[in-house]
């Protein structure tokens, strides 16, 4: 079995000694900017909750609502200082940071609500949603939907795992990688291509 | 700041470029993970950890019932006495009595806490709740009808 110490451990002793307020703090703490495991800890809080010691849906209200408060504070800080800041560090001038806000406002949607699932990448995304501009009810409902599917996977995952989900954490991890892998790519692939055929044009 | 049109062609290319080769490294990335991820499923098959069959469906009954003696290694020094007990579906006393805690934070402290508030090795508290934890089970397992 794994998980003895380290980050995890210490995240789920936090856990298990304050329930659901420790899952709503590191929830949004992770979504701020800080790249805590909140993946393997929900996997951990959904077999705490099939041994009957958390609520699952508790769980996942909570872990819905603080994943998207951290969004939209990231959403947030930018939207209200990122223009001056961008202006201050000449970050206007740089011309593949422009075709990146140019990308996101043309494909704020699908963008916001894959990256979801793209671990710190989704932080990226919340900050540059902010500073495009993208419509706030928008970025609420695409994020808010992400971050109800992606919590409920892992709270699932470790409702079904039960007693045994430590055993399968490395692999959990290493599948979470693999998807944010994959949306990476997505949203890179769609990007390559939609400035392939601009420039054709 | 706009591109001067006689830099727009060898700019976008550049992009484009940049672009392709962050697909590429993406792919590359992918495909590690990819490997990685099946390495890592073939060891816990090979540990007799994972199957597949075995995982969607006896784990899912044997995952939700209380642990048996030969899971006492399931306890970790991040879990707290109060959720041992649970688990275990302990006496809310049991552990205090048997370990002679004196902590009045019991049994909302982690076993790592109790032992390093005590400046007790840690080794040794596990080792003193797996003992706790194997006698309370075998004996209501001998009790048991």
């Amino acid at each position: 079995m794994t998980n003895g110490g380290g980050v995890l451990g210490l995240i789920l002793s936090y856990v298990l000694l304050y329930k659901y307020a420790a899952l709503f703090v590191i929830v949004y703490i992770s979504a701020l900017i800080v790249p805590l495991p909140s993946n393997a800890m929900l996997v951990a809080v959904g077999a705490f909750s099939s041994q009957g010691y958390f609520n699952f849906f508790a769980s996942l209200a909570i872990a819905t609502v603080a994943n998207t408060l951290g969004d939209l504070t990231d959403y947030g800080i930018t939207r209200r200082w990122g223009e001056p800041a961008i202006r201050k560090l000449r970050f206007d001038r740089v011309r593949f940071f422009n075709h990146l806000r140019e990308e996101l406002r043309t494909d704020a949607a699908v963008t916001v609500f894959t990256t979801r699932f793209a671990g710190s990448m989704s932080t990226v995304t919340n900050f540059l949603a902010g500073l495009v501009a993208v419509p706030f009810r928008t970025f609420l409902l695409y994020d808010f939907l992400g971050n109800f599917i992606e919590p409920f996977c892992a709270l699932g995952f470790g409702w079904l795992a039960g007693d045994y989900w430590s055993y399968f954490s490395g692999t959990v991890t290493l599948a979470a990688g693999i998807v944010a892998a994959s949306v990476i790519l997505f949203v890179l692939a769609r990007m390559y291509r939609r400035m392939l055929r601009r420039y054709a044009d | 700041m706009p591109s001067h049109p006689k830099d727009r062609k060898p700019e976008s290319h550049r992009i484009l470029r940049y672009l392709k080769y962050a697909l590429i490294a993406m792919i590359a990335i992918l495909a590690v993970l990819a490997i990685l991820f099946v390495g890592n499923s073939w060891s816990l098959a090979r540990q007799g950890i994972l199957n597949v069959r075995e995982f969607w469906l006896s784990a899912f009954v044997r995952g939700h019932g209380p642990p048996t003696v030969e899971e006492i290694g399931l306890v970790r020094p991040w879990m707290t006495f109060d959720y041992v007990n649970r688990l275990f579906i302990l006496p809310p006393d049991y552990l205090r009595t048997r370990l002679a805690i004196a902590d009045p934070r019991y049994p909302h402290i982690t076993i790592s806490g109790y032992a390093d508030h005590n400046r007790l090795d840690i080794g040794t508290v596990m080792n003193e709740v797996d003992g706790a934890l194997r006698d309370y089970l075998i004996n209501a397992t001998s009790i048991a009808p």
